[in-house]
């Protein structure tokens, strides 16, 4: 008999149905990893207003494509700014690198142009810039001006260090050759504060003519200029006027020169002319001392060396002499031996002499020293009484001892060309002084009391008896007169006289011109009866 | 007690007929008034919880990912249900916020919660904890729920500002669109059978 198989029912089957939730759940559980990979950093950036930010309607825009969007806008926990949430997209990932920066484009107007007038429409967004930053950050501040060079523009950036900031702005145009090749991208000053730090960004193709040589110097405002040949006015721009600018060119002669390196730090001039100027080199540090008073010299006033400026001054202080119970000027120099050109360079090889060797300087500064170079207060302008230090040779000078170990090195000094003049005028004053004046005055005296007497007589006696005869000699130019003219009695002689002696020397002439002919007549007499036609006839 | 279980009552004229068992494609209708008394269920309980987990999930996405987003001239803005509900409790007709939070999103919720509740229990044969609450209440939620009105109205606004704005149907109105069909499946008046499964 076959056996009844047991039959056991599967308690629980499962329906093809339950694939319509598994699918749904599967898309849900897909949307939210979507979701979770596309879901980008988010970044805190804090700006001083929360002006034109709207939660969750601000775009973040890179290039003008939204990467993000603005999810919050609240205050800081100290109220002295605004905390705006950035959500970006993952695509934006790199934008949390440390170094990016943020700021709000909404419409401008400035110096330099109009700028983010699209945003009047559409309403403001966060503008964004990748960092070169090699860290992440989740907090940025955000920038209160949109920054003028963005989106990696190629070019390079260089630093220039000033002593102030003069007219200049960020946006503040750089010229080359008087052509706008970059601009001013950020300022601040240095850590110790005692200088500006200028970056300036130069486009390319042109970063490539800021060579290692190169100089900048500032080109806001007009320079004037009055010289021998007249009064000349340039300026780099009219808008370098309002906006201010800088200008960098290379020195004409610069052999070896290579483009500068990205960031490389320069020097900023305040002119076309210092810039240019030759390389001052390294500077030496001198102190002066002067027993005379130095009206007149101030910090900046030239120091010539043979009449080549070769320094300025840079301290002018009193000291107190302890021993004297005098006060001694002591004044600071600073002084480039570079500048002498050719000739510090010819010094240099035949002393074989290495300017980076201080020990050497300050040896051979002290040869110059025994050899006579002192330092001497001149005046530079009779009128406005300044002065300049000049460096002079003066080999009949006083010794002095050089101390080769005092900082800053002590340069001897000889009174000053005004000093000297002033006490050759002493010694001129003190000879007038001698003179026996009062004897003098008291002989002039006399001697003007006598001439006023002989004065009196000339005009009491003289001066009449001169004044009869002067009447006489009147008269007798009269008669004078009177008997030269045309109808006087002497003339009318004088003429008869005169007509006689014509008639007797026309005779005389006849008598001569018969002896002529006739000379036998002398002897003979005169023939009686001599022919008509020998004779001649009268001409008159 | 006369055994009612096999007979049924018309809902409109309340005529009293004997239950009868449908094929496929058939449905039972009233002598007297001609309304329809039964229809073919093909669906089993697993199916039906399957859908109402389905439900569930879609009813998440539809209030979770916005409805829809409209952009113009670079300002854009989404609304997901919940937004709309706040932007209406916003203006003066707080109450038509209070109305509309009922119908699209607390009563659907309620139902599928119900039904999941029952439904897991009904697949085991047992009656869950409060059945009779739980049915009497999916009865009471049902006219309340109110999705696929909704549906047309986001239907109808995405269509009318199309022409002015940029408008871009998100995916919780795809969500709304097809939970609003499952729910009227699911939740239908056929529930009431599992009176007669679980005695």
């Amino acid at each position: 008999m076959p056996g009844q198989p047991s039959i056991k029912t599967r308690r629980f089957s499962v329906s093809v149905v339950w694939i319509v939730p598994i699918i749904a759940v599967l898309v849900g559980i897909s949307l939210v990893v979507h979701n979770w990979l596309q879901q980008g950093p988010v970044i805190a950036v804090t700006f001083k207003t929360g002006e034109g930010l709207t939660a969750n309607k601000t775009p973040v825009k890179y290039r003008n494509v939204v990467i993000g969007q603005v999810t919050n806008v609240e205050l800081s926990s100290d109220q002295k700014n605004v905390k705006a949430t950035l959500k970006l997209d993952k695509q934006a990932e790199h934008f949390t690198r440390t170094g990016s920066r943020f700021w709000v484009v909404r419409p401008r107007i400035g110096a330099g142009g109009v700028s983010g007038i699209d945003t009047l429409l559409s309403g403001d967004f966060i503008g964004a810039d990748v960092g070169q930053g090699e860290g992440q950050s989740k907090t940025f501040t955000g920038l209160e001006v949109p920054p003028p060079i963005t989106y990696g523009e190629p070019g390079k950036r260089f630093t220039l260090r000033a002593p102030d900031l003069g007219s200049l702005g960020i946006g503040s145009p750089v010229y080359y050759r008087k052509i706008p090749v970059g601009q001013v991208v950020s300022y601040n000053l240095a850590p110790n504060g005692e200088s500006v730090d200028i970056e300036v960004f130069v486009h390319a193709p042109n970063d490539s003519f800021v060579t290692n040589d190169t100089r900048f110097w500032n080109a806001s405002g007009v320079d004037v200029e009055l010289s021998a040949n007249g009064f000349a006015v340039s300026t780099e721009s009219l808008s370098s006027l309002l906006v201010g600018g800088i200008a960098f060119r290379a020195p004409d002669y610069s052999p070896n020169d290579e483009p500068a390196l990205e960031d490389a730090p320069f020097e900023l001039f305040a002119d076309q002319q210092s810039a240019l100027a030759p390389p001052n080199g390294k500077a030496q540090y001198l102190s002066l001392r002067f027993d005379e008073p130095l009206r007149g010299l101030k910090v900046g006033a030239p120091v010539e060396f043979l009449g080549v400026d070769i320094g300025k001054v840079v301290s002018v202080n009193l000291d107190y002499d302890e021993q004297h119970h005098t006060f001694p000027a002591s004044i600071g120099i600073v002084i480039y031996p570079q500048r002498l050109g050719p000739a510090h360079a010819k010094m240099l090889k035949a002393l074989k002499h290495d300017p980076s060797d201080e020990q050497a300087s300050v040896r051979l500064l002290g040869t110059f020293i025994n050899n006579g170079l002192r330092g001497q207060a001149r005046s530079g302008n009779l009128l406005t009484g300044q002065l300049y230090i000049a460096l002079d040779f003066y080999p009949d000078a006083k010794k002095v001892v050089f101390d080769p170990d005092a900082r800053p090195i002590s340069l001897p000094t000889v009174p000053g060309s005004l000093e000297q003049l002033q006490e050759k005028f002493q010694s001129m004053l003190d000879k007038l002084d001698k003179l026996p004046l009062d004897r003098i005055a008291n002989n002039l005296d006399s001697n003007l009391v006598e001439l006023r007497k002989g004065l009196k007589q000339l005009n009491g006696n003289t001066l009449p008896g001169v004044h009869g005869t002067l009447q006489e000699i009147g008269k007798t130019l009269q008669s004078a007169n009177s008997t030269l003219a045309d109808d006087s009695p002497q003339r009318e002689q004088l003429k008869q006289t005169l007509d006689d002696v014509g008639r007797m020397s026309r005779s005389l002439r006849e008598l001569s011109d018969y002896f002529g002919r006739h000379p036998e007549s002398l002897l003979r007499g005169r023939p009686k009866d001599a022919p008509a036609e020998n004779l001649e006839p009268s001409r008159n | 007690m006369v055994k009612t279980d096999r007979l049924i009552i018309c809902e409109h004229c309340d005529c009293v007929y004997e239950k009868v068992t449908l094929a496929k494609h058939q449905k039972a209708l009233c002598q007297r008034c001609g309304a329809v008394l039964q229809r073919y269920n093909g669906m089993t309980l697993q199916q039906r919880l399957a859908l109402s987990l389905t439900a569930a999930v879609l009813w998440i996405f539809a209030n979770f990912y916005p409805v829809m987003s409209i952009s113009l001239q670079g300002l854009s803005n989404s609304a997901t249900l919940w937004d709309s509900v706040v932007a209406l409790s916003n203006g003066p007709i707080t109450f038509i916020a209070l109305v509309a939070a009922i119908s699209i999103i607390i009563a659907p919720l309620f139902q599928l919660l119900l039904l999941i509740w029952v439904l897991t229990f009904a697949l085991a044969a047992k009656r869950s904890p409060a059945f009779k609450l739980c049915m009497r209440w999916l009865e009471t939620l049902r006219p309340w729920s109110m999705l696929e009105v909704c549906l047309l109205g986001a239907m109808v606004a995405v269509f009318k500002l199309a022409g002015m704005l940029d408008v871009l149907p998100g995916i919780g109105l795809i969500a709304l669109a097809v939970l609003s069909l499952l729910i009227i499946r699911i939740a239908g008046r056929d529930v009431r059978e599992l009176w007669e499964m679980l005695p």
